[in-house]
């Protein structure tokens, strides 16, 4: 190789190199030292009327690593909350600018939490800037409560020093208690936009139920964010509350509800009490049509374990009794949430619709138009079939009470 | 000279890349605008239209399999001929720069890069094409292997983190629309095999022996494409609903943004964009080269490489206007697009066939003076 073709070559990887360097840099660059992660978003009617108040949680990384309590150069307070009001959410954001010393990252948001009042004012400015901005995670968890969002978002609850990952490992473990929804960005938006199904969202509120370890003899002295019950929609609007044992016959409609307990009076003793722990519910739902009419066999079949007992009676002698009451109560569950939402809301949050549809669809788009007046007149047949087959550690059978 | 010769592999790559970028988030937004949940049924039917295509395509150059769609224009009918068969596919690979610079610049820059400048996403574009130009079809090809791996990495991942929202009642009811809307919905797919028919147009004499497997190689890389696509059109309707996906322009890159696989790992769309921009660079490239060759036949140039520059600047300047205005660029994608694509990626070989029938006995005794 000549002297000439050796300079060319190294100019042309000099070249590569600085193009690479250059073209790869700092167009759009964020540093981490330079942002404001939120964590939680509360969002509020403001105080001058059509504004929006909007409250963030924001994370101090220093303060929030490890433990609690301030490191050196920390301030102690795992977050930073501040409150902002504006015309629209956008522009209520761009006026957090005005006081947050650094650029506001939404990233990591974990939940986004609506105060009653401007959920009934209609969430369809929420869904859309939400959904339209490129930062936010679609699983983000969406929550209404009828406290105050700035104040729930501030709330530490249980053991992590964030609020908003706090209320996130809440959501997380909502397959546990099975009281409240899972609702987040991605199946509210699918809702929202569905021309058959409604919103529903899950209700978190403010209940004193912290113990303070330096005064324990004030019972229920700290506030926490407690999750059961959720919010029912029509048309973008939140028309009123479903209660936490409403919430979990809701559950069976619209997610996979994993397990759940029920509290039950011991057959032929009403003063004792057995508990049943139900899993694997599986719901099947078979619509009918016929001359205009539509009726809906609701079919629910699940296993069950005695998990505590103060009856009398052995579990094997009462098995059958058990089995029946559990069905009943469970029975009872969806009607009462199947009437709520047929009679008095008028809104199909049950995912009925979509069933419908999908079994009929070319009389579904005769119906389409006035869904929710068809829906509240459709009837429906409730049929539960329980099946004891567990009383967990203890053995069970003819002689052991 | 020694031949160029691309191996079946590299086309089978090659026309997954052409078909791939755009098929799983801008044409499926279209169709569930369109057919709403049935999205992944005229994506199976544009698969079968597109295999008839490409079959068509492969008749119609078979008997001369060393000579492109421009050249055999010229034997068909003449230098004149030739030209406008030149200028047809010059017209549509020019046109095809909107689609693809859709594609390409609002992957990265709406969801990575809101603040960077146009101009960067489609200098370094088309930057990037230059030099697969440059360095000629064999590089071109070389890098759709290295996409086609990549897109086989990025629908691994995408299953694995959908799955656990996957709900099979988003799909139905099937066909709720009725077949002819959804037959019709189908041709915006068609639209993007367009862009592998005219691809083979210009490449299947390259292959080792067109003649033989030009055919089946082409068929295989439509129905390759048409399973990878029917994937993400299955899990978008399964997964986000069709309303949600008839929203967003590119609809896979809000699956995308959905994925997560367990607690841990979220928000892992950057990793899939990374995959994704091989096929998105390739699909710049050969439209490049497309609209390259094109000129060159049309000046009568021996090399591409004196008019790489200035079909930069053609490609440049007409992808950054579709691009800058997003109203625009979606009129331009769903009206204007699948007219240009249709008639000339569907009615060229369908033409040259025709024409090929007609004047075979002509075609056969060149060949035999020729000899």
């Amino acid at each position: 190789m000549s002297e000439a073709d050796a300079i060319v070559r190294w100019g042309k990887l000099l070249l590569a190199a600085g193009v690479l360097l250059l073209g790869s840099s700092c167009v759009g660059v964020r540093q981490i030292n330079e942002l404001a992660i939120v964590t939680a978003v509360g969002l509020d009617v403001g105080k001058k009327p059509n504004t929006v108040r909007l409250s963030a949680q924001i994370i101090r990384p220093a303060d929030a690593r490890g433990q609690t309590g301030a490191p050196s150069g920390g301030t102690g307070e795992p977050i930073y909350s501040v409150e902002t009001e504006g015309a629209s959410i956008f522009d209520a954001i761009r006026n957090l600018g005005r006081f947050s010393s650094r650029r506001v990252y939404w990233a990591h948001n974990f939940l986004i939490v609506m105060h009653e009042d401007y959920a009934r004012q209609g969430i369809q400015d929420m869904v859309d800037f939400f959904t339209r901005n490129h930062e936010l995670r679609m699983n983000t968890w969406v929550a209404v409560t009828p406290d105050s969002p700035a104040e729930l978002i501030s709330t530490i609850t249980g053991l992590e020093v964030v609020p908003g990952e706090a209320v996130d490992s809440l959501f997380r473990s909502n397959h546990v208690a099975g009281l409240a929804p899972g609702s987040n960005m991605r199946n509210l938006e699918e809702s929202f936009l569905s021309v058959s199904t409604e919103p529903i969202l899950a209700k978190l509120m403010l209940r004193p139920r912290g113990i303070s370890n330096k005064k324990p003899e004030e019972q229920g002295s700290l506030e926490q964010v407690e999750l059961g019950g959720a919010a029912v929609f029509k048309e973008g609007k939140m028309l009123g509350w479903l209660t936490p044992m409403e919430s979990r016959a809701l559950l069976m409609f619209r997610e996979k509800l994993a397990s759940g307990i029920e509290t039950l009076p011991c057959p032929g003793d009403q003063d004792r009490r057995l508990t049943m722990e139900f899993k694997d519910a599986r719901m099947d739902v078979d619509p009918g049509y016929s001359k205009g009419d539509i009726h809906y066999r609701i079919r629910v079949k699940m296993d069950a374990s005695i998990v505590e007992s103060g009856c009398a009676k052995s579990i094997a002698s009462i098995r059958e009794e058990a089995e029946a009451l559990l069905a009943a109560q469970v029975k009872k569950r969806i009607e009462r949430v199947v009437e709520r939402a047929q009679r008095e809301y008028r809104s199909d949050f049950l995912k009925l619709g979509e069933v419908f549809r999908n079994s009929y669809p070319v009389e579904w788009r005769g119906m389409s138009g006035h869904w929710s007046e068809v829906f509240s007149e459709a009837e429906t047949k409730v049929e539960v079939s329980v099946r004891v087959n567990s009383a967990v550690l203890k053995a069970e059978g003819t002689g052991v009470r | 000279m020694k031949k160029l010769n691309i191996t079946n592999g590299m086309l089978v790559a090659m026309i997954v890349n052409m078909i791939y970028v755009k098929a799983i988030g801008v044409t499926q937004g279209v169709l569930a605008r369109q057919i709403g949940q049935d999205m992944w049924i005229a994506t199976l039917l544009g698969t079968l239209q597109g295999i008839g295509i490409l079959y068509i395509t492969h008749l119609a150059m078979r008997r001369t399999p060393d000579l492109d769609m421009i050249a055999l224009g010229d034997r068909l009918l003449g230098k004149g001929f030739g030209t406008v068969v030149a200028l047809l596919i010059f017209l549509f690979f020019l046109a095809a720069i909107g689609p693809v610079m859709i594609t390409f610049v609002y992957h990265l820059q709406d969801y990575f890069l809101p603040e960077a400048p146009l101009s960067l996403f489609i200098v370094c574009a088309l930057l990037v094409g230059a030099l697969g130009c440059f360095y000629g079809l064999e590089v071109i090809a070389r890098l759709a292997l290295i996409g086609c791996a990549f897109i086989f990495l990025l629908n691994v991942l995408i299953v694995i983190g959908s799955f656990e929202e996957f709900d099979i009642r988003n799909l139905l009811p099937v066909l709720e629309q009725g077949l002819p809307r959804t037959l019709a919905a189908s041709l915006h797919f068609d639209v993007d095999c367009a862009l592998a028919s005219m691809m083979a147009a210009l490449v299947l004499p390259m292959l080792k022996s067109p003649q033989k497997e030009g055919g089946k190689v082409g068929m295989l890389g439509i129905a390759t494409s048409g399973l990878m696509v029917i994937i993400w059109s299955i899990l978008e309707g399964a997964v986000l609903s069709a309303e949600v996906t008839s929203r967003y322009t590119i609809s896979c890159m809000k699956l995308a943004r959905n994925a997560h696989i367990g607690e841990f790992l979220q928000r892992y769309e950057m990793i899939m964009i990374a995959l994704y921009s091989i096929s998105a660079l390739f699909q710049v490239m050969f439209c490049l080269y497309g609209v390259s060759v094109c000129t060159a036949r049309i000046l009568r140039l021996k090399s591409i490489r004196p008019v790489i520059l200035p079909c930069c600047l053609m490609l440049g300047t007409l992808g950054y206007w579709i691009v800058k205005d997003h109203f625009r660029a979606i009129v331009y994608l769903e009206r204007y697009w699948p007219w240009v694509a249709l008639p000339i990626g569907f009615g060229l070989p369908l033409v040259m066939l025709g024409l090929r029938l007609l004047m075979g006995r002509r075609l056969k005794g060149e060949a035999a003076a020729q000899r």
